[in-house]
């Protein structure tokens, strides 16, 4: 597979002496997001994130597998980061590059290890049967950022998902198809996301939220700070690269906290208007036809 | 539970490969993206012509026998496509990535099956030829598909075109057929018990569907009278519109 082209001398040059100057290629201020968009599709658990000409769609999907042995109380939570050559021809298939395997650790210690869901509520028969989540990401284009569009739609994307429901009648457990009973949600206990701050400058003194592609390539550093609304720090990983000032990264944290603010209400707010489009032309007529009986 | 609505179309939706589509009909979405004249491995270098590397990856779960199954059916096609002999030593990938694909309210999914999705082939192609095209590789011709159904019911069988999976569950054979735009037969993928008289039958329809738009032209209104019970846009007027309003769209500043 080819190799992505590195930039050349001038465009790194041009890239840096601006932001020496104070400016951005796409004119944005230093801790501004590109334009964020996020879709809901026609299923449940599918989350189609837009951050300016990144695109990232997470599939959530369950079924009914085994627990592990040595966890038999707690259901099985998977995140899947798989680039396809799709993003950059210089990404093969089945062959992890570094950026996906840091993109998937972070996932992981962002969403699952944080107990963003509780495990827990995904067993079924304690050692016998439980839910299987797994989300799966694919990046469908990589204009830098990824693990920010990545952490919001795989959050996004779960907090969308219903799995079937079931019940258990006399140690006979019924798992119900979409057509009987109306899917449930998870158990969902808090929304992290990632903030990521790319370092710039001999000394990394400039710092810069959501840097693009050329951007990333001529960093020094870079910073992912994962935090709720509520200004919990799930993790923050500062990957090698040029040492950065304390009281820097403190600044930098305390803006981590209104992004994150600031991401978790547009959340709310989509998953809202999805479930008023979802509540007139489907649910309505169910109910409806529950009273008629 | 489909509704049978107009497939849809978008070019180049992707900004990094060189060509892209999105594609969606009969409860399929599908973006592909389509890169090359590229540099091959050494492993896929051919001497005389390009390789041509097609990547199905499905919504959920990774890809399995199921998907490279796929991948050969759809490279065997594409490759009579694709002016493969102007391009020696080099590489035109697609990759073909299935966003959502109709559910069945009455059944919970698996995640992995091991059987052949033949419902998925025409937006699978539909796809990668809109892909190629907005990634302007030289092709010898452009192809449009179709999936059409038998079902029996009380002795008698019925032909349905596009079907639902539902429909698909219960058909008695399902078939799969591709056109050039010559009109030439590029793909036949059949599943389950018919006769030849059945599959003839299901040639003519497939082939209505798929090469409409040089009949209806000449012959004006009677055609299309006789055609109203038969479901199903008409592929090829599809295509060619998807790319006229592209076309137009990009020369707008002239």
């Amino acid at each position: 597979m080819p190799r992505e082209a590195e930039p050349s001398l001038n465009e790194r040059q041009f890239v840096l002496k601006a932001l020496e100057e104070n400016l951005r290629l796409d004119g944005r201020t230093f801790d501004k997001y590109r334009a964020l968009a996020l879709t809901f599709g026609d299923e449940y658990g599918v989350a189609d994130v837009t951050l300016g000409r990144t695109r990232v769609l997470a599939k959530t999907s369950a079924e009914v597998t085994v627990p592990y042995a040595d966890r038999p109380l707690d259901g099985i939570f998977t995140i899947t980061t798989e680039l396809s050559p799709m993003a950059s021809p210089a990404f093969e298939i089945n062959r992890p590059t570094e950026t996906e395997i840091l993109l998937s650790r972070l996932l992981e210690k962002t969403v699952r290890r944080s107990g963003a869901m509780d495990t827990e509520s995904l067993c079924l028969v304690a050692g016998q049967k439980c839910w299987s989540v797994r989300v799966d990401v694919h990046v469908l284009s990589h204009d830098g950022n990824l693990t920010d569009a990545a952490c919001f739609a795989v959050v996004a994307a779960l907090r969308h998902f219903r799995k079937p429901d079931t019940s258990m009648e006399g140690g006979v457990l019924t798992v119900y198809t979409p057509a009987e009973r109306e899917p449930v949600p998870l158990s969902w206990l808090h929304s992290p996301f990632c903030i990521t701050w790319c370092f710039f400058g001999d000394e990394g003194q400039m710092a810069l939220l959501d840097a693009t592609w050329s951007e990333e390539q001529v960093r020094v550093g870079s910073c992912t700070i994962s935090l709720n609304r509520h200004g919990e720090i799930c993790q923050i990983a500062k990957l090698g690269g040029t040492p950065v000032e304390a009281v820097a990264l403190l600044q930098c944290t305390n803006v981590a906290l209104t992004k994150a603010k600031e991401f978790s209400t547009y959340l709310d707010k989509k998953l809202a208007e999805d479930a008023k489009r979802r509540d007139k032309d489907g649910l309505m007529a169910e109910l409806s036809a529950e009273n008629d009986r | 539970m489909t509704t049978k609505r107009e497939p849809e179309a978008a070019l180049s939706v992707l900004p990094k490969s060189d060509g892209s589509a999105r594609y969606s009909y009969a409860g399929y979405t599908v973006t592909a993206s389509v890169n090359g004249p590229i540099e091959a491995q050494r492993r896929d270098e051919h001497a005389y012509e390009a390789h041509v590397d097609v990547i199905v990856r499905p919504a959920a779960g990774v890809g399995g026998t199921r998907e490279r199954h796929l991948e050969t059916i759809l490279q065997a096609s594409l490759i009579q496509l694709i002016l493969v002999k102007n391009f020696p030593r080099s590489l035109i990938q697609i990759v073909l990535q299935v966003e959502a694909s109709p559910e069945n309210d009455y059944v919970n999914t698996k995640l992995m099956q091991a059987s052949l999705n033949s419902a998925v082939i025409p937006a699978l192609l539909q796809t990668a030829v809109l892909a190629l095209l907005s990634a302007a590789i030289p092709m010898r011709a452009t192809a449009t598909s179709a999936i059409v159904a038998v079902m029996t019911q009380d002795g008698a069988s019925r032909l349905v075109a596009h079907p639902s999976p539902r429909e698909i569950e219960a058909a008695q054979s399902v078939h799969v057929l591709a056109f050039t735009s010559q009109d030439g037969l590029l793909l036949a993928e059949s599943e389950g018990d018919f006769t030849v008289k059945e599959w003839d039958d299901v040639y003519d329809t497939a082939k209505k569907i798929c090469c409409k738009s040089g009949a209806t032209k000449g012959e004006g209104i009677e055609m299309v009278l006789d055609e109203q019970e038969d479901s199903g846009p008409d592929m090829r007027q599809f295509l060619r519109s998807a790319l006229e309003t592209k076309v137009a769209a990009d020369l707008h500043w002239k």
